[in-house]
């Protein structure tokens, strides 16, 4: 093969370059006539190698149709394997990670946990149609007296369409911050996922609808969706989850979800600049789903972020500064009156990031990171008559040091320190392992 | 240029791309990367174990094929250059796209023909892909992080997709250039 | 309002006031009722079903009290002659209709069950007793009872529902009697009206008054009055009104009360769970003390409080929890040594089983109790929000 190009290349760049003085006419015909039928002979040895490429290709066909649906290595590229869209096929994925957390304060609270266990199913269907599913296993073990949840964290249908545009159906990630739809360990820098990503968007933060998305030749990918929302007759004011994480206190999830108030969500995600991202991603609805006998039918969560990603070289640089909202909640808090935990006007968070690719050997790289993140779980009340209220929260302000090292694609081992300046029992040490296939 | 629909969306005017997961055939591509062509030859390459090896040390990962489906561009004689098709697997499905190369080996651009992800087509971005234009296995840059820029969300596609273009290039590199 | 109510029907204990005439149901009041509960709902009202002859449930349960009784009587009278003094004060029968039987959590805690001991594992059951205690309505047997139900102006009905045959099996027609009742007090609104000032203001249809909000915020805040450990005031998560009780059971060590014939015997004590009525728990001496929480609708209608009737106002209930352990003295006798008889309601050896750990009967004398005596006078007005028949003025 290698001989016809190089014949091939002779001979166009002869062809194509004037010819000499005319002195050596005779010889250079002779020449011409040589390499003609050294062409000939060319052109019939290039016919036997198509036409035994064409055997060769015919046969991997075969084998690859009579195989029962591959379900393919995703981490070695095997296309000469591979179906290419000739018929359905399954793929099995996911990710996990075990983490170890250590309060330099409270060494007897250290504490290893499972923290989950994914399992992805994506089927797909034919060209256009496919089927992706997640479940997962939080905490090793779930029972009816075990601290473990299982959990369906992705179900849903996803269409091409003719133009462009992509649609879905079922139980989907809301694409809201950098981690929501983004969340494997190896896509995030630290053992535990950021708080501003967790207890003010609600990672992972799923619903139940329907969204359409498509994207423009500019690099602007958009999103829309009209889904279930969150049920604020959940809000337990008795208990502190509603401190930990607003919205993750009153989530649904798609379970048995109350849905006469759906919620929409739009996102717009800005990728034109190679190595920058700029997006952002709006999601507002009712929570109260006209409840028979409820003071907060007219609350309303509102949640908003701006994100933004730069990875120049071996840089890594992000950003996301969310806020989220829940109206009308006076009456409803009035009823509360006493408990810890009433119902919060407004929370909002920001944290800027920094990662260094700062060492590759083999296929070990090892990225060290700094983030620095302030978020407040409640940081404002609507306004209850005096000596009535609960006082606002402080932001709390967390600095996060520490290096991901990456063993090949798919695993990675974690480590870092973190230290909280508001609620300084929180400083802790944290290690961890996680995988992502 | 590739057909485009205009559709006016709520935001203004936005224009989408005309095709749905087969965004390109072969035809266009050779189109496009060589409008001055004439005449298309099927030249595809087998490499010998020697090259194969030569192949691994100059684009720093292995070879991975015998077989390569190359198409010369010609405008009537004239080499234009060469069109390599390969395919990569991006997480978990196939990514087809092809790369043109001029007849130095530098590369021309490179075209996505197909992408299945849901995630990740920002790799079809112009703006991306011109990253490639103009570098050769000798020139270097064609790593991710050390030339061509990460795409955030979407770094296995963009990551498989550089390792592909890095070793076409390497082939064209010990192949054109004897 | 409630002065209104008590102003009505006398308990009959005792008195015998009340004719043995045929009851007659009021007028459209449970034309939605199962023809079950209007057969309850008669065998409730109907006197002639007594030793006496004139005590029925109602007697006790009066539906005008919030179908508790209308006296502060420690216990009530019962017997052939209405002279018979019981050991407990009569609960009323509002909001049982969601009470669980008795069964123990995942984690060891006694929860539900009827009766203060939770000894009966339904309404029906519960019903049983009253028929044939020699202190409440004394009949003979079970066949003495269903004598009395032939002679009634309803018996043909009974026989329509429950079969013609019905009467000639003692033991089946009282239990069809007591599944009489079960379905009145299950399917009548009059049982579970919802309708107190506080579900209005849960609707966001009436404001409370600063006194009864503050109230509120000491009654739900943990570190203050803490009362809704026990007696819940949200809604639930799946929207439900709150029912004021977990039903759960706590020991109060409340202070033994001799107005009660029965305490006289200084070797008598009422147990609760651990007995002497209860028979099935008699070896968990942990238990011995702990008797149910019961709701607080409709708390401040009582003048009788706690199991043993030990109190009759409810301004004096709330200052025990907050006082009982920082003036014991205030509640106690002082023996003759001159120490305060602290938890005098129970033997010795359990003394011990009484809740001292939870807010806000954790503290010690010299400390501050938990609420001052302004505080506890905005709980008792919020506690009086709870009161069933609330009418928004028009």
């Amino acid at each position: 093969m290698k001989k016809n190009l190089i014949a091939s290349a002779v001979a166009a760049t002869l062809l194509a370059a004037p010819f000499a003085a005319s002195a050596g006419e005779a010889e250079l015909l002779a020449r011409i006539d040589k390499m003609a039928a050294e062409q000939e002979q060319l052109k019939a040895e290039l016919k036997a190698s198509l036409q035994k490429t064409a055997v060769i290709e015919q046969k991997q066909q075969e084998l690859a149709s009579a195989a029962a649906p591959a379900i393919a290595a995703a981490t070695t590229p095997a296309p000469s394997a591979a179906i290419a869209a000739s018929g359905p096929t399954t793929i099995i994925g996911g990710y996990g990670e075990i983490n170890y957390n250590r309060p330099s304060k409270n060494a007897s609270a250290a504490q290893t946990d499972v923290r989950r266990a994914v399992i992805g199913i994506e089927h797909r269907f034919d060209d256009k149609t496919k089927l992706v599913s997640e479940f997962e296993w939080e905490h090793a073990i779930a029972s009816a007296t075990d601290s473990g949840e299982s959990a369906i964290e992705q179900l849903y249908v996803e269409r091409q369409f003719g133009n462009g545009l992509r649609g879905k159906a079922g139980l989907f990630l809301i694409p809201a911050g950098l981690l929501n739809t983004n969340h494997e360990p190896t896509a995030y820098y630290g053992v535990e996922r950021n708080f501003v990503e967790t207890a003010i968007i609600p990672s992972t933060w799923r619903e139940a609808g329907v969204g359409l998305s498509g994207d423009t030749d500019s690099g602007l990918a958009w999103d829309a969706g009209i889904t279930t929302g969150f049920d604020l007759g959940k809000w337990d004011a008795a208990s502190s989850d509603g401190r930990e994480s607003p919205l993750g206190a009153i989530h649904q999830e798609g379970q048995l979800a109350k849905s006469r108030d759906l919620s929409v969500h739009g996102a717009l995600n800005w990728r034109g600049v190679p190595g920058l991202l700029l997006g952002g991603s709006l999601f507002s609805g009712k929570v109260g789903h006209k409840t028979e006998g409820y003071t907060a039918n007219d609350a309303r969560v509102t949640m908003y972020d701006l994100h933004a990603r730069y990875t120049p070289g071996l840089w890594d640089l992000a950003g996301v500064y969310a806020r989220g909202q829940i109206s009308n909640t006076a009456a409803l808090n009035l009823t509360l009156v006493g408990n810890p935990t009433p119902v919060p006007k407004a929370f909002a968070g920001w944290y800027l990031q920094a990662a260094y690719q700062a060492y590759k050997a083999d296929d070990y790289v090892l990225s060290p990171f700094v983030r620095y993140e302030q978020y407040n779980t409640a940081k404002s009340y609507e306004a209850l008559p005096q000596g009535l209220g609960v006082a606002p929260q402080a932001d709390e302000k967390v600095t996060t040091v520490g290096a991901n090292l990456k063993v090949g694609e798919g695993v990675v081992l974690k480590a870092d320190y973190q230290k909280f300046k508001e609620d300084k029992t929180r400083d802790r040490l944290n290690l961890g392992v996680g995988f992502s296939y | 240029m590739r057909y485009r629909l205009c559709l006016p969306l709520a935001a203004g005017l936005a224009c989408l791309p005309a095709y749905a997961v087969q965004y390109l055939s072969v035809e266009q591509v050779q189109k496009l990367a060589y409008p001055d062509a004439t005449a298309y030859r099927a030249q595809d390459v087998a490499l010998s174990l020697a090259q194969m090896q030569q192949v691994e040390k100059l684009a720093g990962l292995p070879a991975r094929s015998v077989n390569w489906r190359v198409f010369g561009a010609y405008n009537g004689d004239k080499l234009l250059g060469y069109l390599v098709l390969d395919d990569v697997i991006g997480k978990f499905e196939l990514i087809s796209y092809a790369v043109a190369l001029n007849p130095d080996a530098s590369i021309r651009q490179v075209e996505i023909l197909a992408y299945r992800e849901s995630h990740g087509s920002e790799i079809r971005l112009p703006a991306w892909r011109r990253q490639f234009a103009g570098k050769s296995a000798s020139t270097g840059g064609l790593t991710l992080g050390g030339g061509i820029a990460n795409i955030s969300g979407a770094t296995l596609s963009a990551s498989h997709l550089t390792d592909g273009v890095r070793r076409i290039a390497a082939i064209a590199q010990l192949v054109l250039k004897p | 309002m409630t002065a209104v109510l008590l102003a009505l029907t006398a308990c009959s204990g005792g008195s015998g006031s009340t004719s043995t005439s045929p009851v007659t149901p009021a007028p459209g009041q449970e034309t939605s009722l199962s023809e079950a509960a209007k057969l309850g709902e008669l065998i409730f009202k109907d006197g002639s079903l007594s030793a006496s002859g004139t005590q029925s449930c109602a007697s006790c349960h009066d539906p005008a009290a919030a179908h508790a009784p209308n006296n502060n009587l420690a216990a009530q009278f019962g017997g052939a002659n209405g002279d018979v003094q019981g050991f407990r004060a009569a609960p009323s029968l509002r909001y049982l209709n969601q009470t669980p039987a008795f069964f123990f959590a995942a984690d060891g805690t006694p929860t539900g069950g009827f009766d203060r001991d939770g000894r009966a594992a339904s309404l029906a059951i519960q019903g049983e007793r009253p028929f044939l205690a020699p202190h409440e309505m004394a009949n003979a047997s079970k066949q003495d009872v269903v004598d009395k139900l032939k002679k009634t102006a309803y018996v043909e009905r009974f026989r329509t529902q429950f079969g013609a045959g019905i009467l000639d099996d003692a033991e089946q027609a009282f239990n069809r009697m007591t599944l009489a009742l079960q379905a009145y007090q299950k399917e009548s609104p009059e049982f579970h009206p919802f309708d107190s000032k506080y579900d209005l203001f849960l609707a966001g249809k009436v404001k409370l008054s600063d006194q009864e909000l503050r109230g509120l915020a000491l009654f739900n805040d943990p570190a203050k009055g803490n009362c809704i450990a026990c007696h819940p005031s949200a809604r639930g998560t799946d929207g439900a009104s709150p029912l004021f009780t977990d039903f759960t059971y706590d020991n109060l060590g409340v202070p033994r009360n001799f107005k009660l014939k029965a305490n006289a015997n200084p070797a008598y004590f009422d147990l609760g769970l651990c007995g002497p009525d209860r028979t099935d728990l008699l070896d968990r001496n942990d238990l011995c003390g702990a008797f149910k929480v019961p709701t607080l609708r409709n708390v401040a209608t009582r003048q009788a409080f706690f199991h043993n009737g030990a109190f009759d106002n409810l301004t004096s209930v709330v200052s025990f929890y907050v006082r009982r352990d920082t003036n014991p003295e205030e509640w106690y006798p002082i023996g003759a040594d001159g120490n305060v008889q602290k938890f005098n309601d129970l033997p010795q050896q359990y003394r011990k089983n009484v809740n001292v750990s939870e807010v806000p009967y954790n503290r010690h004398p010299g400390m501050a109790p938990a609420l001052s005596p302004g505080e506890i006078d905005d709980v008792v007005k919020f506690l009086g929000t709870l009161t069933d028949g609330y009418k928004l003025n028009p």
